[in-house]
């Protein structure tokens, strides 16, 4: 059974995550839950295989230093915040975080991207994916027309039945191509044990080869 | 206590510290120079009349103490009555003594009138200069008719002197008010500054909470996680309408961090014994850094430490908040235990020294660990005021020394030389020096290499000695004896006041020296005192003047940032006042009556109707949150003002915009901005509108539930595309900047 642990201060969150979660197939246990990023580190959320993380903003700022420490100690998170913007977004998967979901997308979201973090198998939600659809930093890594066409396709329809149809291709080859972009971003940045592992994964299975990096 | 009301004197705070400063200095220097030019003339030479010249010395002296204590200003018509009877009675007082150079009279006479420049208006300081000159020239001449007092170039000089003194005051004066100005300027520029930040910060903040609170609740109970009427839903909702009705101002931007503190360790099993005050407000960001620290400690005591109990005090002075985290647990050696391993370590300093804090972690194996977190809790003082205000008062006296060493040179030096052919055993060289001094003086205004040019400056002065002859010497013709003083003056204006003294009474002491070798010289050792005393106080009073500016500057800078600061907080609560009301105003008819009802159980979370609401006000508050954080282009605005007009409508409108885009054509975006107004006004049920910036390109997407989009013919760079998915459209309107 998959176990998370729920690092937000607002029970309804709490409420809303254990009742999706108890619904799931297979089910997700929320191990723990509290206000504050200590639940993550004592037991028994210290042995969760999930920690999904609200970002907690407040006036210093994102809790990017919880993440990066949660990040460097191995552990799969899924960052699950009301902020929607591009610079927290990019900010939290270069740090290392498993995958960035918008509050609002937590309801068609959250339960399949705690069981894709548990098996290690790259997430794109649509906000993440028009996060790097439309990314200009400078050190952004190099993604193909193609690619860039998914990501934003995915973003605007929240369907991957349409960017399909509308494309031309197969879900599978979408979500290929959406897990490639995503193999990429783990490729660049700062270096964590997290992202290495995604690496590492996706040129075991075929998915990239190390041209594409 | 400082003075932070404007005063009847006009002008800024630099302007009106000056001219308290100035009066207390122009009187206390005229107490001291007469003082010890009366006493040692009474004590080295005769006076015709020595018993009535002591009542008058004593007398004189006792006046410019009361003079100096009470209020100057109101008594100058007495004190001018006091100096012309002085010069009048000369004849009681002085004697006629061709190697007396200049007399004590005269010496308390000159002195009292350059210091009038800083007590009264010019036109007072023309009236009572002529009325104590004329009280001067007759009192010599009723003394000594045709003899060695009487002196018509003395009373010009002393008018002239008067003059420069004038001048001094006046460019001092107007550099205070520059100063002034400039530091009103910059102080206006930070307010602006900190009301704009304290309000973002503060906007920040309010959002923020919404985020976490309200809105998360909303957005949950639309999702329909809540089934049922729950007591903590109830809860939850009154905390949110608390939040969002949060109006204490009287505290902008602040929180206590005890309850901080007290909360983080409400969430550890550890038993925490308390040395803390009851309460403890701090800046926002203080009081948060500094509980994460100490939550990050306190886990760290429950994963490592082996024990439950902690101990946590809290200390408050003046310049730093404290506190110390303490176990009697395990303990580790932070030299052994990797960084990453044991989080504390790096990321806590690193969390400290962001807000310019520290945090420090003493441990060994068995013994325990310390942890100390502090924040500096006084706000940085901004320096930069004393440099304006210290340099635009140097500039100032510079200017002014420049024109007191030129006209002393010129007015003064010249005619002596041009006079005195028989007094100078090599006249060319006389001139030679004059020149140099003159190019020494141009030179110093731009450049500082000051120990060369003082260097230079005393060479000058034992030429111009050694080029006397020796009878001469100390008297009138000896103009370089006093005046090589000056450009030393200009020279080491900006050094501290002992380094110049000693630099200056040195070049009078070389000067003394070189005239005592050459035997005889013109004057009496009284006169000299007197002769030399009227240059040198002068001199010195300049460089003190410096001294007492570049004191003053700070003091005024002082008092100016007490009153900006006054000012800042006042306007900042006023704004963070307005800005609450209107952000409340804006949640009043939505959000507001849907968590009063669901926190006193009016509403059910899972009738369908509730959870549809919900869903519709979280969809809006999400969007009014994303506003804040960029400053909306036309097309973001447009798009903003169609979503307002289908949310009247029930129609919930995700939204969601990434990327930068350029500035569109008027005609692109309303090729862009078309389909989404003829989408939204069929719409049923859920939309979502998003728009993507690639640099060169931008799309907006709508899909929703509405009748099927009227073709509309591309242009202006603009294609469209829809696709039908079930009951709903995809439209998508992409503009491409042409190549």
């Amino acid at each position: 059974m998959i176990s998370a642990v729920l690092v937000d201060d607002h029970p309804v969150v709490h409420a809303g995550v254990r009742a999706w979660c108890a619904l799931a197939d297979p089910p997700i246990e929320v191990v723990a839950w509290g206000p504050d990023v200590s639940v993550a580190w004592l037991d028994p959320g210290s042995a969760a295989d999930v920690v999904v993380l609200d970002l907690q903003l407040d006036v210093t700022g994102p809790a990017y230093g919880d993440l990066k420490r949660l990040v460097d100690a191995g552990r799969q998170v899924v960052v699950y915040s009301m902020r929607a913007d591009r610079e927290t977004v990019l900010t939290c998967l270069d740090i290392g975080a498993f995958t960035y979901l918008t509050k609002a997308e937590g309801e068609d979201h959250l339960v399949a991207a705690i069981t894709a973090a548990a098996s290690g198998a790259p997430y794109t939600p649509p906000a993440l994916s028009g996060a790097f659809g439309t990314d200009d930093r400078p050190h952004r890594p190099r993604l193909s027309p193609r690619e860039t066409e998914v990501l934003l396709e995915w973003f605007h329809s929240e369907s991957k039945e349409m960017v399909a149809r509308r494309l031309h291709l197969t879900v599978h080859r979408v979500n290929s191509c959406l897990e490639r972009v995503r193999v990429k971003y783990a490729n660049v940045g700062r270096a964590a044990p997290t992202k290495a592992a995604l690496v590492a994964r996706a040129l075991q299975d075929g998915l990239v080869t190390t041209d594409d990096l | 206590m400082l003075e932070t009301r404007p005063t009847d004197v006009d002008g800024g705070a630099v302007e009106r510290g000056l001219l308290r400063q100035g009066v207390r200095y122009a009187l206390g220097l005229r107490l001291v120079v007469v003082a010890l030019s009366s006493v040692v003339s009474l004590l080295l030479t005769d006076a015709p009349r020595p018993g009535v010249t002591v009542a008058i010395v004593i007398g004189l002296n006792a006046w410019n103490v009361c003079y100096a204590r009470g209020k100057a200003k109101i008594w100058v018509p007495a004190d001018v009555a006091v100096m012309c009877a002085l010069c009048l009675t000369q004849l009681w007082t002085v004697n006629s003594d061709p190697r007396g150079g200049g007399t004590w009279v005269l010496v308390a006479m000159a002195i009292t009138v350059v210091t009038y420049a800083w007590l009264m208006p010019w036109p007072a300081l023309a009236v009572a200069t002529t009325l104590i000159l004329v009280a001067h020239y007759a009192g010599t001449r009723i003394a000594d008719p045709g003899g060695w007092l009487v002196n018509e170039a003395v009373e010009i000089w002393t008018a002239a002197e008067v003059a420069l003194s004038w001048a001094l005051y006046r460019f001092v004066r107007r550099s205070a008010r520059a100063a002034d100005r400039i530091v009103e300027r910059g102080e206006e520029l930070r307010r602006t500054a900190a009301v704009a930040a304290a309000r973002r910060a503060d906007e920040r903040e309010y959002l923020a909470a919404l985020h976490d609170t309200a809105s998360v609740t909303l957005l949950m109970i639309g999702n329909g996680v809540v089934a049922k009427r729950e007591p903590w839903l109830a809860e939850q909702a009154r905390r949110d309408l608390r939040e969002i009705g949060r109006s204490d101002a009287a505290h902008p931007g602040e929180l206590d961090l005890i309850e901080l503190l007290r909360e983080v360790a409400g969430h550890t099993p550890l038993r925490v014994s308390w040395q803390a005050p009851d309460s403890l407000r701090l800046p926002a960001v203080d009081a948060v850094s500094l509980s994460r620290g100490a939550r990050e400690a306190l886990t760290n005591i429950v994963r490592h430490a082996g024990v439950d109990q902690a101990q946590i005090s809290v200390r408050h002075d003046p310049a730093t908040v404290t506190v110390e985290i303490v176990d009697r647990g395990r303990g580790f050696d932070p030299g052994v235990v990797a960084a990453g391993h044991y989080g504390v370590t790096g990321s806590l300093k690193e969390r400290m020294a962001r807000r310019g804090g520290s945090a420090a972690i003493r441990s060994s194996p068995g013994r325990g660990t310390t942890v100390t977190l502090s924040v500096p809790s006084a706000v940085p003082e901004v320096a930069g005021d004393e440099r304006v205000i210290a340099a635009s008062f140097e500039r100032g006296l510079r200017r002014a020394v420049v024109v007191t060493v030129l006209a002393v040179l010129v007015l003064l030096d010249l005619p002596h030389l041009l006079t005195g052919g028989d007094a100078y055993t090599q006249r060319g060289v006389q001139f030679g020096v004059w020149l140099s001094l003159a190019a020494i003086t141009l030179v110093a205004t731009r450049y500082r290499a000051r120990w060369v040019l003082v260097a230079l400056v005393l060479a000058c002065s034992v030429i111009a000695t050694a080029t006397v002859r020796p009878e001469y010497r100390l008297g009138p013709a000896h103009w370089s004896e006093g005046d090589a003083g000056w450009p030393i003056v200009l020279i080491l204006l900006d050094s501290p006041v002992a380094l110049f003294a000693t630099v200056l009474i040195g070049q009078y002491l070389l000067t003394f020296g070189q005239a005592a070798l050459g035997g005889q010289a013109a004057l009496s050792v009284a006169g000299v005192v007197n002769a030399t005393w009227l240059v040198l106080a002068f001199q010195l009073a300049i460089v003190m003047i410096a001294a007492v500016l570049r004191g003053l500057s700070v003091s005024s800078a002082r008092v100016l940032r007490a009153a900006a600061q006054l000012r800042t907080s006042e306007e900042v609560a006023q704004h963070l006042h307005r800005d609450r009301e209107s952000r409340y105003a804006d949640l009043d008819t939505s959000a507001v009556p849907l968590l009063e009802g669901l926190a006193d159980g009016r509403l059910d979370p899972g009738d369908a109707a509730v959870r549809r609401d919900c869903a519709a006000e979280a969809t809006r508050m999400r969007r009014l949150l994303t506003e804040d954080a960029t400053e909306p282009d036309l097309l973001a605005r447009e798009l903003r003002a169609c979503i307002e007009l289908a949310e009247r409508d029930g129609i919930a409108v995700s939204f969601a915009d990434y990327g930068a885009r350029p500035e569109l054509p008027p005609s692109a975006r309303r090729r862009l901005t078309e389909p989404v107004i003829a989408a939204l006004a069929t719409a049923r049920g859920k939309v979502r509108l998003t728009v993507a910036g690639t640099g060169d390109a931008v799309t907006v997407s709508v899909i929703a539930a509405c009748a099927e989009p009227a073709e509309l013919p591309d242009g202006d760079g603009v294609r469209r595309s829809t696709v039908l998915d079930g009951d709903r459209w995809w439209i998508k309107a992409a503009w491409q900047e042409a190549a």
